[in-house]
């Protein structure tokens, strides 16, 4: 199976939120990365053909997916970033109905349903309803969703945002365990989950591609090195003006700094290991955090 | 496909609002249903009575009247009503000595004001008193009245808002009314026929309301991108969709429209079916010659046909707005706006909102309504005309709401 995006392009009035992108996509778990704003949900949602492109073309196996239509959807799993649902409805019904606009005959669907929650861990809360869920609960309700068809392609749009550590966790063990065999595609503003997860990361900006390869490609294909220094408190502000901070820990009077450099900033500067969180600081030339990085 | 169509149902039946609309649907037609019956009978003491007893008592009244109002049977009322205006409680000061008068006079009561329609001076005149003035010898006049009164408005007063086809075309219609015809108590069909439109409208009302989500509410719960991304998103789904929404218009129109007959008829006899629509005060005018059952085949019907359209252009406008609240304005609109135009006094703007669909939700008052159209050299009147285009109308509509929703792009 082979998902080929040619000079895919989406302009909106005075946007442009994918910038003519062209690669290439197979079975495996791919992370996109990017900033907000960098054009990954519209990405996603063009992938998903929610959104038709302004120009380009998707194919799927030679054949393009907007043409192919539902033989295309019957192929994929979707879970938004926003993910919705029917309020009144248990996690049972929900279900059931997904099922049934996926084309799943009963029969075969109550089964699929129960294996599902049972891997999910909802089969005790099935005729609860989804108002009543908690966040982890209806996460991983969505996920089971998107699983129900056994898709080929799996688009997972920040599953695991708004989580806490906990559900993060088992979450991003329950993509692990679901990955294999299709195409994943997913993004997440967690920079850890795509280093467990992804097995090739998707660089995006201002709507096209920086970089794609592996974790240890991105760092390794990073011209600057980090190093580890400690200042007086009073010189972090030099350094931060003057090269990447990746991260400022206090240590009393002292502060310890990581850095960006090319060469050594200080001599008592220690050379470290680069992390993926160093490659989105070079890339998107800011500090990258939790709250400011998608992933 | 069953499974999709069970749960787009329960979509709409299974959040509260759903629920409360039904039980007030329930609660409105009980309510109508209650003063639809309140009606009553002045026993022979003139104490005025209501309940089962009362309708038996007034129907076996008016039940002695029943046949052909033929010449010799209108002299005969003529001579009661006489006899009852001048007996010495109908003349007395005395209120009480006025009822027990009014009482023996209502087994002709309904005759007695078809008397007072047709011996008027003017076409659009009612006297209640006319009936009291007239003498046995005025029998023969009681039909011809009818046209000569339509005849001599349409050349006096009507003069201008017709063209002469259409003025024959009245007078055809009128002329061709089989006489003698046939009368009956009918107060079980005249009740039903007079709270009809109210039972239609909040029918309507509550459809728009149940169906007003059926497509934006994908986009209001945040459900549309798994909704369109599923292999019958953007297929079968969209049309379970539209089957499901016709499936609730038509069952819960037919509910509550049987329901109200039921309850209506039950209580208050079906008796009069037969009789030609003239045969009642309501009807006197009307130009379509039909019967009383004919007339409420029209006005379920016509307020099934104007239940379908108007709520297939809510779903349209649902599915185009993304908005239920848009869409639950529609009826809103359809219904209201044409009453406040029609203060306009203006022969275009009656042509106009002649053809409104709120016309079919109270297609027996538009019967009544002299409301013409020369279409291919031929005059019809507005029913026929707007029993045809909006079914054909919904039936358009319901494919461009199809792929309107199933174009939909999700940003």
């Amino acid at each position: 199976m082979e998902l080929q995006i040619s000079n895919l392009t989406k302009k909106y009035k005075n946007t442009v939120a994918v910038d003519g992108l062209s690669f290439t996509l197979s079975t495996g778990v791919y992370g996109l990365l990017g900033a907000n704003g960098a054009g990954k949900t519209t990405l996603m949602r063009i992938l998903c053909t929610l959104l038709t492109p302004t120009e380009g073309q998707i194919t799927l196996d030679g054949q393009d997916i907007f043409r192919m239509d539902g033989e295309y959807r019957k192929l994929l799993g979707y879970l938004p970033q926003d993910f919705g649902y029917y309020p009144d409805f248990t996690i049972y019904d929900y279900m059931m109905y997904i099922a049934s606009i996926k084309g799943l005959r009963p029969a075969a669907a109550k089964k699929r349903i129960s294996r599902l929650l049972e891997q999910v861990g909802l089969s005790t809360v099935g005729n609860r309803k989804m108002k009543k869920l908690s966040g982890g609960m209806k996460r991983r309700a969505g996920i089971a969703q998107a699983m129900l068809n056994h898709p080929e392609i799996l688009i997972l749009d920040e599953p695991t945002a708004g989580l806490d550590p906990n559900e993060r966790i088992r979450f991003r063990n329950l993509i692990s365990g679901l990955s294999s065999n299709r195409l994943v595609l997913l993004s997440t503003h967690i920079v850890s989950d795509i280093e467990y997860i992804a097995n090739r990361i998707l660089l995006m900006k201002d709507g096209k591609l920086q970089i794609t390869g592996t974790s240890e490609e991105l760092i390794s294909s990073m011209p600057e090195r980090v190093w580890s220094i400690t200042v007086p408190r009073e010189s972090v502000s030099t350094y931060m003006q003057n090269y990447p901070v990746a991260n400022v820990k206090s240590m009393g009077k002292d502060a310890e700094l990581r850095i960006l450099s090319p060469r050594k900033p200080a001599e008592n500067a220690i050379l470290e290991m680069a992390t993926l969180e160093d490659v989105f600081l070079y890339y998107f030339g800011e500090r990258m955090n939790e709250n400011d990085v998608s992933l | 496909m069953k499974m999709m169509f069970r749960y787009e149902l329960k979509k709409v039946f299974a959040r509260a609002g759903g629920k409360v609309a039904l039980f007030l649907l329930l609660l409105l037609i009980g309510i109508t249903c209650y003063f639809a019956t309140n009606v009553t009978y002045v026993n022979e003491q003139g104490k005025t009575e209501a309940g089962p007893f009362a309708v038996s008592r007034l129907k076996a009244m008016q039940k002695e009247w029943a046949g052909y109002l033929n010449e010799e049977t209108i002299q005969r009322v003529i001579s009661e009503n006489k006899k009852i205006r001048t007996s010495p409680e109908a003349m007395s000061e005395d209120v009480p000595l006025k009822d027990i008068a009014y009482s023996r006079g209502q087994g002709i009561q309904e005759i007695r004001n078809l008397l007072n329609c047709s011996y008027t001076a003017h076409f659009r005149e009612y006297d209640y008193y006319r009936a009291d003035s007239l003498s046995e010898n005025d029998a023969p006049a009681f039909y011809s009245n009818r046209v000569s009164l339509l005849a001599q408005w349409l050349e006096e007063e009507a003069d201008g808002l017709f063209s002469e086809e259409e003025k024959e075309y009245l007078i055809g219609q009128y002329s061709r009314l089989q006489t003698p015809f046939y009368y009956d108590y009918m107060k079980g069909w005249t009740q039903l026929f007079e709270y009809a439109p109210t039972i239609i409208m909040i029918t309507m009302l509550i459809l728009g309301y149940l169906i007003s989500g059926i497509f934006s509410n994908e986009f209001s719960w945040k459900s549309d991108a798994i909704f369109f991304t599923s292999a019958y998103g953007r297929n079968r789904a969209i049309r379970t969709k539209l089957k499901s929404a016709f499936f609730i218009v038509t069952v819960i129109y037919w509910a509550a429209v049987l329901l109200y007959t039921l309850s209506i008829l039950l209580y208050l006899g079906a008796d009069g079916w037969e009789c030609p629509v003239q045969a009642d005060f309501s009807g006197w005018k009307c130009f379509y010659n039909i019967t009383v059952w004919q007339k409420y085949i029209l006005i379920v019907a016509g307020g099934y046909i104007g239940c379908l359209f108007i709520s297939s252009l809510g779903m349209f406008v649902s599915a185009k707005t993304k908005s239920a609240v848009w869409a639950v304005m529609v009826p809103f609109v359809l219904i209201f706006i044409p009453s406040f135009l029609s203060n306009i006094n203006s022969p275009a703007v009656s042509k106009i909102l002649g053809l409104l669909p709120d016309q079919l939700l109270q297609a027996g008052t538009a019967l009544n309504y002299f409301t013409l159209y020369t279409l291919g050299g031929k005059v019809w009147g507005a029913i026929p005309i707007l029993l045809v285009i909006y079914p054909l109308l919904t039936l358009l509509i319901a494919p461009v709401t199809y792929r309107e929703y199933r174009h939909k792009e999700i940003s």
